[in-house]
């Protein structure tokens, strides 16, 4: 507790504290410029170790947030080591003239003693919290313990000079922690673990660096040990930092002697490690696309620069089928037609056998295929396979004529697993929009026809009127509507335009307009198809087509004139008889010539009391069950014949049930209307 | 549900489209892939044989109705054969034997067509 509230209360204050002992260590020495009895030499000692442990604690967190840069860690140091070597090697040259010796105390030689000391104080703080986070970097397992053993030595180190002061000859406690400070340096010199995860380039660079700054601490450690200015300078001022100085310049020497050799022997493994460390971060990134790109293409591109880097090759390229053909999505590094031309070959009749990676060499291939390759001299591809379907292929190829290997055929199949799915996800969003749009549509459609139809049926004394419909799922082209023409008579219309959706929708319209604007002018039925059929010439497409009964009831005689024109034929139900009435005629749209006027017939019927007709769309006896059998005329017969006492909509409530019986394991694709007049004589 | 096929051959002058299943809207584009083809090639003269044919809808008769012309224009026709009677009642109804030719064996359409080349 009391260890940890200090600690905090020195990172907190790290700066305050350095600033306050180095202050105190100043003013002390400009006091006590000599240090010639033990009290002033171990305050002087106490005062340098703090000072260092300040500024230690200050600096290294510090450093810590530049752990994503080794080698510009490497690099500082490098640097101040290089400083050092500068200030150590000129002195003896420059400063020989102030030459310091004890007893001959002058302020300016104590003030300038002062400012190298802190100079080398600063270096060596800098230098060795660099170490220090180089040694924590990457490391899996706690090596605190270790640290700080070797941290226990160096002040043991440190302090452990005042005995001599005591008595020179008491030297060896000094000798000793100073020795086992060095293996403890080179025990931990040896955790260089970081190296690994540079790229090649880096380990290059960190190769000529470490070389250079183990020679660099070398010297500087050899330079201390001898006689020279700085030596006695640093010395005089504190034993302590003398020896702990030539301690982190051995730190440095075996630190960098240690990465020197290491990174050697990671150099011809380095290539491999990057590509590894590169198809690594690929992956990663393509599997965040695969779930945010919804454009294929877009990620074909990125696959293929990938792929090419990957599998260390020149050139890269995707194709899809598309309707038993190839389409080229994305090429890198090769011309479009030249890609084009070298899949059609490759692909030619092999293109089954192509379930997992093949490699194609130029030594090997027919020569059609070598006049195409233009350069290539390997080409390798992999199939893009989902559910077990080939959807696509991915190709990747070298200008130089080395064999892909069994990691580079794995990575390139994996890209290819890779845009399959991603293909496969593209074609379904694409689905789900379409099937999106065609609802809409659909939608639309409905409520054209919802708008088109009547929504109440016309009932008079004489005569009851019921309408059924119902609307498939996709919309057929059912029209129904009734007219009245004047005081007695009712016009009525039942058609089906071909088609279905959107376009039945708008052509139901524009017969609705027609009819609407037509049965108004023509009382007779006959002459009003003609017309229809010769307005309709110029809306309808060939494929297109209209069928129609049009009829009109006069409601004081009971006289029922229709035509029919291709459509289903109208069903009369007289006591317990049932016929079809079928006057010739052929659908509107059909035929545009004379043809269409000779062959359709009007027919005419008078109707008797309690006489149901019924006029429907071939939705009815075409309905489906479950074994694709129609329910044809009989059941639809037999449904009218046996309800024919009931009112109309009952019948139509009969018929429904049944309809919905008989086909309720098979939807319905096809509008269902049914129109049903039932006549009541007067009295 | 797309349980379709269509399939083409050639007899002397005349091509014979063999349509087996159901036509419907879901399928009708391949039988117009087949006429777009025999447009191509300049084939005008078509028998239709509805041997295996269990049922068409409208978008399937619609087919037949988009390409008669083309086909008349240029001296062809298309002709039916071999249809079942229910397949029969749906051209029927709409007034198709009107406007085209039903036979009841590919043979008698195939002579048809050979009698009005000679004249």
């Amino acid at each position: 507790m009391g260890i940890n509230n200090f600690r905090n209360l020195t990172r907190a204050r790290g700066l305050e504290n350095a600033i306050v002992t180095s202050i105190l260590l100043f003013l002390y020495n400009i006091i006590f410029p000599i240090h010639d009895s033990l009290i002033l030499s171990s305050i002087n000692e106490i005062l340098v170790y703090l000072t260092i442990y300040f500024l230690y604690s200050y600096i290294f967190p510090y450093l810590e947030s530049k752990t994503d840069s080794p080698l510009s860690l490497v690099l500082n140091a490098g640097i101040l080591g290089a400083l050092v070597f500068f200030i150590v090697s000129i002195s003896n040259s420059v400063f020989n003239s102030f030459t310091v010796s004890n007893g001959n105390v002058n302020v300016f030689n104590t003030l300038f003693s002062i400012v190298i000391t802190f100079v080398f104080l600063g270096a060596l703080v800098y230098i060795f919290s660099t170490f220090r986070e180089l040694f924590f970097l990457r490391q899996k397992k706690d090596p605190r313990t270790y640290f700080n053993t070797m941290l226990v030595f160096f002040s043991l180190a440190f302090f452990s000079n005042l005995l001599i002061k005591i008595d020179s000859s008491f030297d060896y406690p000094h000798d000793a922690f100073f020795v086992v400070s060095i293996v403890l340096i080179s025990l931990n010199s040896l955790r260089v673990s970081w190296i690994a995860f540079l790229v090649k380039r880096q380990k290059l660079y960190l190769l000529i660096i470490s070389t250079i700054l183990s020679i660099l601490f070398g010297f500087n450690f050899g330079l201390l040990t001898e006689t020279n200015t700085i030596r006695e300078l640093l010395y005089t001022f504190s034993p302590g930092l003398y020896d702990v100085f030539s301690l982190v310049m051995i730190y440095g020497m075996i630190y960098f002697g240690v990465i020197f050799f290491t990174t050697l022997f990671h150099l011809p493994t380095a290539e491999a490690f990057d590509r590894k460390a590169e198809e690594v971060t690929s992956l990663m990134d393509l599997t965040k696309l695969i779930t945010q790109v919804f454009d294929f293409k877009e990620l074909a591109g990125t696959i293929t620069n990938i792929t090419a880097k990957v599998c260390n090759s020149y050139s890269a390229w995707l194709v899809t089928k598309k309707n038993n053909d190839y389409e080229l999505n994305s090429v890198k590094d090769i011309a479009y037609i030249e890609a084009d031309k070298i899949t059609r070959l490759i692909l030619a009749g092999e293109e089954n056998e192509l379930q997992r990676v093949q490699t194609i060499y130029y030594d090997s291939v027919t020569s059609d295929i070598k006049n195409v390759m233009n350069g290539l001299k390997s080409i390798a591809v992999a199939p893009l396979k989902v559910h077990g379907e080939i959807s696509g292929f991915l190709f990747t190829a070298r200008q130089r004529d080395v064999n892909f290997d069994e990691d580079e055929k794995k990575s390139l199949q994996a890209f290819a697993d890779y845009a399959a799915v991603a293909l496969e996800n593209a074609k379904l969003i694409a689905e789900s929009i379409e099937k999106e749009r065609m609802e809409k549509e659909l939608d639309v459609a409905r409520d054209i026809q919802r708008k088109i139809l009547p929504d109440r049926v016309p009932e008079t004394e004489h005569l009851k009127t019921s309408a059924l419909f119902i609307p498939a799922f996709e919309v057929g082209g059912d029209y129904y509507d009734f007219f009245r023409l004047d005081n007695s008579r009712l016009g009525f219309v039942v058609a089906d335009v071909s088609g279905k959706g959107i376009s039945a929708a708008f052509i139901m319209a524009e017969v609705k307009g027609i009819f609407e604007s037509l049965s108004k002018l023509l009382t007779n039925p006959r002459e009003l198809l003609i017309k229809v059929n010769d307005i309709l010439k110029d809306s309808l497409d060939r494929k297109n087509f209209v069928t129609v009964i049009y009829g009109i009831i006069d409601e004081t005689t009971g006289v029922l004139t229709f035509a029919r024109a291709g459509h289903t034929p109208a069903l009369l139900c007289s006591k317990n008889k049932i016929e079809k009435l079928q006057p010739s005629g052929i659908g509107i749209g059909l035929d545009y010539s004379s043809e269409f006027a000779n062959t359709l017939k009007e027919m005419q019927i008078v109707l008797a009391n309690e006489d149901i007709i019924a006029f429907y769309s071939d939705g009815i006896p075409e309905a489906k069950n479950a074994s694709d059998e129609d329910f044809g005329y009989n059941r639809f017969e037999k449904i009218i014949l046996e309800n024919r006492t009931k009112n109309l909509d009952q019948i139509s409530n009969a018929l429904m049930k049944e309809l919905s019986l008989f086909s309720k394991d098979h939807s319905q694709h096809d509008d269902i209307t049914l129109v049903l007049f039932k006549w009541i004589s007067k009295n | 549900m797309a349980d379709f096929n269509v399939s083409l051959r050639g007899v002397g002058p005349v091509s014979v489209i063999d349509v087996k299943g159901y036509l419907d809207a879901h399928t009708a584009p391949e039988l117009e892939n087949v006429f777009n083809k025999l447009l191509d090639e300049k084939q005008y003269r078509v028998v239709v044989n509805f041997n295996d044919l269990k049922y068409i809808s409208s978008a399937g008769l619609g087919v037949f109705m988009a390409y008669v012309e083309t086909m008349r224009e240029n001296k062809g026709d298309i002709k039916f054969s071999n249809m079942t009677e229910s397949v029969y009642n749906i051209f029927d109804l709409l007034g198709f034997p009107i406007l085209y030719e039903f036979y009841k064996e590919e043979n008698e359409a195939l002579l048809k067509f050979n009698e009005q080349g000679k004249s």
